[in-house]
């Protein structure tokens, strides 16, 4: 139970590494990434805006589930209050902007920082509490913190601040936070790979599947579990800035809706937990259906009861998501094995 | 702050804390036997606020009797909801963790339904001794805080009573102290987990029927509570029913001081706060045995 063992940790190797990926794959993998990076050159085609805030959205979402997956997926605890970083990382650049003039798109690692220093915090707090005790206390942190940012005059309150249009040409708008987006959702996808890939993953896989026996296997738990927290912390942070800043409007509602860190669980368990692709499928997946939806219903309150009944429906038939289900029946595609 | 206004407070805090003992009953109990955290026990709540309020708008029947009236409605759905959701669920390595997420699912489903039938307006039953009070010299008592609290004290004895000397509730109780020697030593635990699924729901409903005329509410209140009650249940030790009424009554006091001195609207940090500082200093709960859930 204490710190004396940490130092070995990186002798831990009861679990058999992944075999090197093959190159191949990566090919695919390769050419939709430029695709999705070069699609804002194509100013002619219809429905620019519309694609492009499509993007703008779903990159921030690959971005924030790639993020819990460290903490829900490899780690096994589950953060029903993770949007809490999202909230704060746009508040804190949305003030920087409004104090000291600076761009969020510059300040967005910033605010990634400060939600990280506060997921430190968060792990300080609840290292010692398993399982419903934890996710209890995800819920307890959400709370307490839309309950100040309500109430809280200098930050707006529960009535938001404005924020200032950046300067861009109108007909532009759009392309730096696609940009942006783009670079944290690769960077959150490059860190899910990093961290399945390295003996700091490995730790946190053998805590999921029992914390007891890694304790006892010489894997400072606690030191591990609050690192994962704080590092789940960052880039929703940072896509919290980013976000904020496009809608040029911050509002505790637009970022601490529990629904939020609903979509977050939800995407990443149809995705697949503790996978490196399932994230980004299971963002792909959600945003998909929630157009579809949109355009069927219009935006409802059925569309909780959809995000309520798919997490159900997924549970109890394919816990393990697309990602894992395929795997196990051996028909994962090699361009989706990103482990 | 006189002696009083401290009096005074302290009682509001108490009967408040009672209906809250009572919304937090069925939910530890559920943990207790079934080690199942249900995040969608203030949504049915909420349900059940909504049945006392259409039987009191519609019907003319008092949320007092809608109370009892809640009881078999909410058991019988309980037992069914249980029977679809669960048994398929039940032999996972992470039960805990499944139910959490699967109540968190239906948690939304059951918001956004209400939301869509009943719309998402403040709505309250209005009962006429709702907005009246008893005065006993300087003490005021609000008659519907008197009534809900009386009313919560009644079922919770009738839990206590149930547990504590029917056959069923002795098969509950072995079943909450070791779910394995309870089986061994013959205790149906199915039976028993849909029966606490039914009971835990029916405290629900009923919990919820006074909630009607006791406070505003609308479908998405439920995240509030469900939060302060879950973090009554953590504080009180998940699974003790005795930590649950313990800490709700202590609480809901601390609550009402904090509401008087700083403002209504800090009020429910009093909870979380409370549940923050119960992690640091003892993560089991205060009446809680060390589980590895």
């Amino acid at each position: 139970m204490t710190d004396r063992t940490t130092e070995d940790h990186d002798t831990v190797d009861f679990v058999e590494a992944p075999a090197p990926p093959s190159r191949s794959r990566w090919w695919v993998v390769g050419a939709l990434v430029i695709g999705i990076a070069v699609l804002p050159m194509f100013r002619g085609m219809g429905s620019y805006n519309y694609v492009l805030q499509l993007g703008i959205i779903t990159m921030m979402w690959i971005s924030m589930t790639s993020s819990w997956n460290i903490l829900g997926g490899y780690t096994g605890y589950i953060s029903l209050g993770h949007n809490v970083f999202f909230g704060v990382g746009g508040y804190v650049a949305g003030m920087l902007l409004l104090e000291l003039g600076w761009s969020p798109f510059v300040t967005a690692p910033l605010a990634g920082l400060f939600a990280m220093m506060l997921g430190l915090v968060a792990g300080l707090i609840t290292y010692r509490t398993h399982g419903p005790s934890f996710i209890i206390s995800t819920i307890a942190l959400l709370l307490v913190v839309t309950l100040l940012m309500d109430n809280w005059s200098y930050l707006g309150g529960s009535s938001g601040l404005s924020l200032p249009l950046p300067g861009f040409d109108v007909t532009w708008l759009k392309v730096p936070f696609y940009y942006a987006m783009f670079i944290a959702a690769v960077g959150s996808v490059l860190l899910g790979y990093r961290v399945q890939h390295s003996k700091f993953g490995l730790a946190l896989r053998a805590i999921a599947a029992d914390e007891v026996k890694a304790e006892a296997a010489g894997i400072s738990t606690r030191r591990f579990k609050v690192m994962a927290f704080a590092l789940s912390a960052f880039f929703p942070g940072a896509v919290g800035a980013i976000w904020g800043y496009s809608l040029a409007y911050l509002r505790p509602v637009i970022f601490l809706l529990i629904a939020i860190a609903a979509r977050m669980v939800l995407m990443t368990i149809i995705g697949g937990r503790g996978t490196v692709a399932g994230p980004v499928i299971g963002a792909a997946l959600v945003i998909f259906l929630d157009e579809v939806s949109v355009t069927l219903f219009g935006a409802t309150e059925l569309n909780l009861v959809i995000t309520g009944a798919l997490l159900i429906v997924t549970l109890l038939f394919f816990p393990m998501g697309v990602v894992g289900t395929l795997r196990e029946r051996n028909k994962l595609p090699a361009w989706l094995d990103w482990d | 702050m006189t002696l009083t206004a401290a009096l005074q407070i302290t009682i509001l805090g108490l009967l408040l804390g009672g209906v809250y003992a009572l919304m937090a009953s069925g939910l530890t109990l559920l943990f207790g036997v079934m080690r199942v955290v249900n995040l969608a026990h203030a949504a049915f709540i909420v349900l059940g606020a909504f049945f006392g309020f259409y039987m009191w708008d519609g019907l003319g029947i008092d949320p007092l009797v809608s109370t009892v009236l809640a009881l078999p409605v909410f058991f019988v759905f309980g037992v069914i909801l249980y029977r679809l959701l669960f048994p398929r669920i039940e032999g996972s390595p992470r039960f805990t963790e499944m139910t959490v997420l699967m109540t968190f699912g239906l948690a939304f489903m059951a918001e956004g339904l209400m939301s869509y039938f009943f719309t998402g307006i403040f709505r309250s039953a209005n009962p006429p001794y709702a907005r009246d009070a008893v005065i006993l010299g300087d003490i005021f008592i609000p008659t519907g805080q008197l009534y809900s609290a009386t009313a919560s004290a009644v079922l919770l004895i009738g839990l206590w009573v149930f547990l504590k000397f029917t056959r069923i509730g002795y098969g509950v109780r072995a079943t909450m102290q070791n779910r394995d020697a309870a089986q061994i030593v013959g205790v149906d635990v199915r039976r028993v987990s849909t029966i606490s699924f039914g009971i835990g729901m029916a405290l629900a409903g009923a919990a919820g029927s006074l909630v009607s005329f006791l406070f505003p509410f609308f479908p998405s209140r439920h995240w509030q509570w469900i939060a302060i009650l879950l973090s009554l249940i953590v504080l009180g030790g998940m699974g003790s029913l005795k930590g649950a009424v313990i800490g709700a009554l202590g609480l809901a006091v601390m609550a009402a001081f904090v509401s008087d001195v700083i403002g209504p609207v800090w009020a429910p940090i009093t909870f979380f706060g409370a549940l923050f500082v119960v992690l640091l200093v003892r993560p089991q709960g205060l009446f809680g045995k060390k589980v590895r859930a």
